[in-house]
């Protein structure tokens, strides 16, 4: 046997006090950590094995299970810090690429935490959104360069109507929506809640690349349908079972990276949804094979919207990369009516570490970078900014607003929601909470009645904590607030990080 | 009246219910003490397992309850107002007819004192079914049928 | 409401339902013609004295489990609360059908609109000979020591349904008469080791109770094993070896060939192979039949009741004879599993009959579907289960699959037989648990074939 160097990452404490012996804990572990010793009556752990999901400390009964992160030090070094001395171990041991799932986990700043939100004093006067109406409600989608109204007489009564066409927009009830996860990277269940509750909530939810499921067809109101490089479940049917068409180029988990889904996760459901034999592996290349320039992007723009018949926006989902702004740019000019951008925190089912972790551009820089740049080429209105790559609170979607944004992807957010804990083991399919799972036996862990009420609490939580906070800055609409960058003041940034964003620093005045 | 509905689809196998069960019907109703100083508790909801399918059963507190037919000392009713089928532990004796006619077989033998039939009381002190109530994934549920 | 209840006050006023027997199928008769009729007049005799007990109970009354406090199974305002009147202790001789009137022995007569046949069944007593043992040896502690009499001095008659009881030590075992007979017998006698003779389920129900109040039992079964009826040879095995490791006997393939009695009381008995016991208790329990005996009477002067066995009736439990119904152990009706005519004299099935002939009685409409044998026992603490057909008499073309699990050592025995794919019969020693499934795989009919396959 080899001499393993690695040591396991968490310690299982069990209070032998409280432990009944009930065995709860042994039978939630999918990782088979916990063990019945039936001589003894007493339950045995590995924590080799944990994984630090938290799924027997939260349900056993008696609350004798602690999970605590293994205190094992190695000697103190800056430079050659544990996890690199991990991961070579790792590496050594079997010679292949560091996977991982969920989003970058380092220590890059995060500029959320140094932007602060503004408050009205005095001069103008804060609203109480209990009392006075509010509006979150927004559209998704390109609008007009000039808004002509005309009057009508319908039913006798004169009426206003516009006097161009609109194009197409997506209605959404809160500036949040669930970002792509397909069917096969999580399970039915986790898009069965994320569907229903965009569909009672009105927002919207994305297939990913993993097609459509037949049981979700009937939240098609609310479904951003993808078409990624992989073109998987993709048809007429499947077009036209979304609100919208999502392109996606890339993901901020792993810019430049195709996707790849083992086929011991190809069961029949998922072959089917996603038109491949069952059993295969679904890979989706790095690049579409067919675009490789704006000009092909805006041929399958166009297609799409042939095949949709005009009624649809379609739109693009890219990584935040160096060259983020003129990309966008040229998306618009492609013809795109919104565009995704995901930040480098963004998350993944699975991923190269190494990608994950040193690859893409932080969404916030990202962001202001591409709503200026649209602002000076006065196409900022041809489309619709969609921003994702890891919106933890209700401040970041205030703050990603006034930096410009449309509306926030919620990806992580939901699935913590779910009950995710960021194990990142996604990309093992033994999800513990039944989420990043097809495991019959792990999937219904996620009853998704509880899961859409769960999501559906988050929404309103947030829609309340926004709604307070655009109030106390004297806004009544979250429209109002759009790349008003004024609201925002930076801390403990820099003259550069601040001309990035666009924003004065905490201090000073307008 | 209100029965306990099972959803299938959601029972994780935890056995949370029987657990808790077995607490509602301890002396102390305290979980550790339940467990660590009294002996045998039974718990009147079974999770039945087979691969990846599972699910809870309990006593259904059928319309015509085959067990209350087959009682030879009157012990197990159906009362007329609530529904609920009880055994009554002091007439009970353990003849066991109830087991052999329940089709659900959701009736246990409860040797640890006199010998009774052990079933679901449908925790009548309680708000809800403990076994409902402690489901972390909401495959019990206690409503009118 | 109250004032407005017909309640039958006299007997000789006609009741709108009068029903014949006062235990699991009568009262369940009962209990389902007052959910539809609330005020037409009941009223119920019975030929005991007690009210309401539940028979099967007084194996438990016996083994001292139970008080006569709870050998009721219907509380004492059950009568009152569905006004009925009781009539105690009347021995109905014969019923009329024409005129609607069932006549006492005594001769009074009791006049009906509807009536319902629930009298239950009789103990079968068999012929044996009696035979006066008068030099008795004296040492009758040591039970090995043969029993020298001399033989047929007088034999005095045979034992028969009539002259049983003139005997003292000879009991039946159905009702709580017996059980409270045996009960003062045993304690004024200072019973240490009795007889059973037979190995069925009424032989075991007295060996159960015996055994829990510390007397020793021979059991006397004519077959080669005990429960025959329903066990099979390695169910059997469990039972009888626990009941040796219990210093209990076991005689199998034999009978009582002589009763020995002295001045009108039991000394011992003969078996069929020579083998004497001493004994001051025996119990007979060979069997019970449907009771026959008021039907028989009628015959003589009125329309004819049709039975067999027992008394045939309809799916809604009526006989041949309009507004007469029969149901519980006094009925031949369908076996669900064999599709025949069946006596199957299990509480279950009283309780399920009389509510069904009670529906019907009041102008309700329930249906009986059959029913299967079904029976649960435990004996020295090892239970069992048996429900259907156990023992299929013969399965040449191959198409009965029997499943049999067979741990003697744990006391533990399963036998699952299936037929084209559907379970008719189970056997449960040892572990009883969920036995109740197998029953509701019988009644549903489901093909378990995928279950049983491995």
């Amino acid at each position: 046997m080899t001499l393993k160097l690695n040591q396991s990452e968490f310690e299982i404490i069990r209070d032998k006090e409280k432990c009944i012996s009930c065995q709860v804990c042994v039978r939630q572990c999918s990782n088979d950590v916990h063990e019945y010793d039936e001589t003894e009556g007493v339950i045995l752990s590995d924590s080799s094995k944990c994984v630090g999901c938290h799924r027997c400390e939260t349900l056993c009964p008696t609350g004798s299970i602690k999970i605590k992160k293994r205190e094992s030090e190695f000697k103190s070094n800056a430079n050659w810090t544990p996890e690199h001395l991990k991961n070579i171990y790792k590496q050594a041991e079997t010679g292949g690429v560091i996977l991982t799932g969920m989003g970058c986990d380092k220590p890059y700043p995060v500029y959320w935490d140094h932007i602060l939100f503004n408050a009205s004093q005095v001069t103008n006067p804060s609203i109480d959104p209990l009392r006075e109406p509010m509006e979150i409600k927004t559209f998704i989608g390109r609008k007009p360069d000039i808004l002509e109204i005309k009057p009508v007489k319908e039913a006798g009564s004169d009426i206003i109507k516009y006097k161009n066409n609109l194009e197409p927009q997506l209605e959404i009830n809160i500036p949040v929506l669930f970002s792509a996860m397909s069917y096969g990277s999580i399970s039915l269940n986790a898009v069965k809640s994320l569907a229903r509750a965009a569909s009672e909530f009105g927002t919207f939810y994305n297939t990913g690349e993993g097609g459509l499921h037949k049981d979700l067809m009937i939240y098609a109101d609310n479904t951003i349908v993808q078409v990624a490089s992989g073109r998987f479940g993709v048809d007429k049917n499947y077009l036209n079972n979304g609100a919208a068409v999502e392109i996606k180029i890339g993901q901020g988990a792993k810019p430049g990276i195709g996707g790849h889904l083992p086929g011991e996760k190809v069961n029949y459901d998922v072959s089917t949804t996603r038109m491949i034999p069952e059993g295969s592996d679904a890979i989706s290349p790095a690049p579409h094979h067919d675009i490789y320039s704006i000009e092909d992007l805006s041929q399958l723009i166009y297609a799409l919207k042939e095949a949709t018949e005009y009624k649809k926006p379609v739109g693009v989902k890219v990584s935040a990369v160096h060259n983020i702004a003129p990309i966008a740019s040229g998306i618009v000019r492609a013809g795109a009516d919104f565009i995704s951008i995901d930040g480098f925190r963004g998350g993944t089912g699975a991923a190269p570490q190494v990608i994950r972790d040193n690859v893409g551009i932080p969404i916030e820089l990202a962001l202001s970078s591409v709503d200026l740049r649209l602002r000076e080429e006065g196409i900022r209105h041809k489309v619709s900014l969609i921003v994702a790559g890891s919106i933890r609170s209700s401040s970041d979607v205030i703050k990603a607003i006034a930096l410009g944004a449309d509306a926030v992807y919620i990806g992580t957010a939901a699935l913590v929601a779910l009950g995710c804990h960021l194990c990142q083991k996604c990309y093992t399919g033994k999800c513990n909470w039944g989420i990043a799972t097809q495991d019959p036996y792990l999937t219904k862990r996620l009853n998704p009645e509880i899961g859409t009420r769960r999501l559906l609490n988050l929404l309103n939580a947030w829609s309340h904590e926004i709604k307070e906070m655009l109030g106390g800055a004297g806004i009544n609409a979250i429209e109002s607030l759009r790349g008003n960058r004024e609201h925002l003041r930076g801390v403990g940034l820099n003259e550069r990080e601040l001309s990035i964003l666009g924003i004065k620093h905490a201090g000073e005045a307008w | 009246m209100k029965k306990i509905f099972i959803k299938e689809e959601y029972c994780i196998a935890c056995r949370l219910c029987e657990i808790y069960c077995q607490v509602e019907h301890s002396k102390s109703k305290k979980i550790l003490k339940a467990f660590k100083n009294e002996k045998d508790i039974l718990s009147r909801v079974l999770v039945e397992e087979v691969g990846y399918n599972s699910f809870a059963i309990q006593c259904r507190h059928c319309e015509d309850a085959p067990c209350v037919e087959a009682c030879i000392s009157g012990a197990m009713q159906k009362n007329k107002n609530t529904g609920i089928v009880t055994c009554d532990e002091n007439k009970c004796v353990g003849c066991w007819m109830c087991i052999m006619a329940c089709p659900y077989g959701v009736v246990k033998r409860d040797l640890s004192e006199k010998k009774i039939a052990s079933k679901c009381d449908l925790c009548s002190d309680e708000e809800y079914p403990v076994c409902v109530r402690n489901c972390p994934n909401e495959a019990l549920q206690f409503k009118d049928i | 409401m109250e004032d407005t209840i017909k309640k039958i006050k006299k007997t000789d006023e006609i009741a709108d339902y009068l029903i014949i027997g006062n235990s699991a199928a009568g009262l369940s008769a009962v209990s389902a013609i007052r959910t539809i009729d609330k005020t037409g007049s009941i009223l119920v005799l019975t030929n005991e004295q007690y009210k309401n007990y539940s028979k099967p109970l007084i194996t438990y009354l016996l083994a001292g489990k139970i008080g006569l406090d709870n050998i009721y199974f219907k509380d004492d305002k059950f009568y009152e609360e569905n006004n009925i009147l009781l009539k105690s202790e009347i021995n109905v001789k014969k019923i009329n059908f024409k005129d609607k009137m069932v006549i006492s022995d005594k001769g009074i007569s009791f006049k009906y609109n509807k009536l319902l046949l629930a009298n239950g069944g009789s103990p079968i007593i068999p012929k044996i000979r009696i035979v006066e043992a008068d030099d008795f040896i004296e040492n009758f502690k040591n039970k090995n020591i043969n029993i020298k009499v001399k033989e047929e001095i007088i034999t005095q008659e045979m034992l028969d349904s009539t002259n049983y009881k003139n005997i003292s030590g000879i009991f039946t075992f159905t009702c709580l008469q017996d059980a409270l007979q045996i009960q003062k017998y045993i304690i004024e006698n200072k019973i240490k080791e009795a007889v059973i003779l037979g190995g069925g389920l009424i032989g075991l129900k007295s060996a159960e109770a015996l055994l829990e109040i510390g007397i020793k039992v021979n059991i006397i079964e004519l077959s080669d094993r005990l429960l025959s009826a329903t066990f099979d040879k390695y169910a059997s095995s469990i039972i009888e070896n626990e009941m040796k490791n219990n210093q209990s006997n076991i005689y199998t393939n034999n009978t009582i060939n002589k009763i020995l009695v002295k001045n009108n009381k039991l000394v011992g008995i003969e078996l069929k192979n020579k083998e004497k016991i001493n004994t001051k208790l025996l119990i007979i329990a060979v069997g019970v039949v449907p009771d026959l005996r008021i039907l028989k009477e009628s015959e003589m002067e009125n329309e004819q009741i049709k039975y067999g066995r027992g008394i045939f009736t309809d799916e809604y439990m009526q006989t041949n004879i309009k507004d007469v119904y029969a149901a519980g152990d006094v009925v031949e009706s369908f076996d669900f599993i064999t599709g025949n005519k069946a006596n199957i004299a299990i509480w279950p099935l009283a309780v399920r009959q009389g509510e069904i002939a009670g529906i019907n009685m009041a102008g309700g409409n329930k249906i009986y579907s059959g029913g299967y044998f079904m029976n649960s026992i435990e004996i020295l603490d090892i239970p069992s289960i048996s429900i259907g057909l156990t023992n299929p008499a013969d399965n040449n073309d191959g198409s009965i699959e029997i499943i049999k699990d067979f741990k003697p050592e744990r006391k533990f025995y399963k036998k699952i037989v299936i037929l084209e794919g559907k379970i008719i019969g189970l056997i449960l020693v040892g572990n009883i648990d969920r036995a109740g499934i197998y029953g509701g795989l019988i009644k549903n009919e489901i093909d378990v074939k995928s279950m049983f396959q491995a």
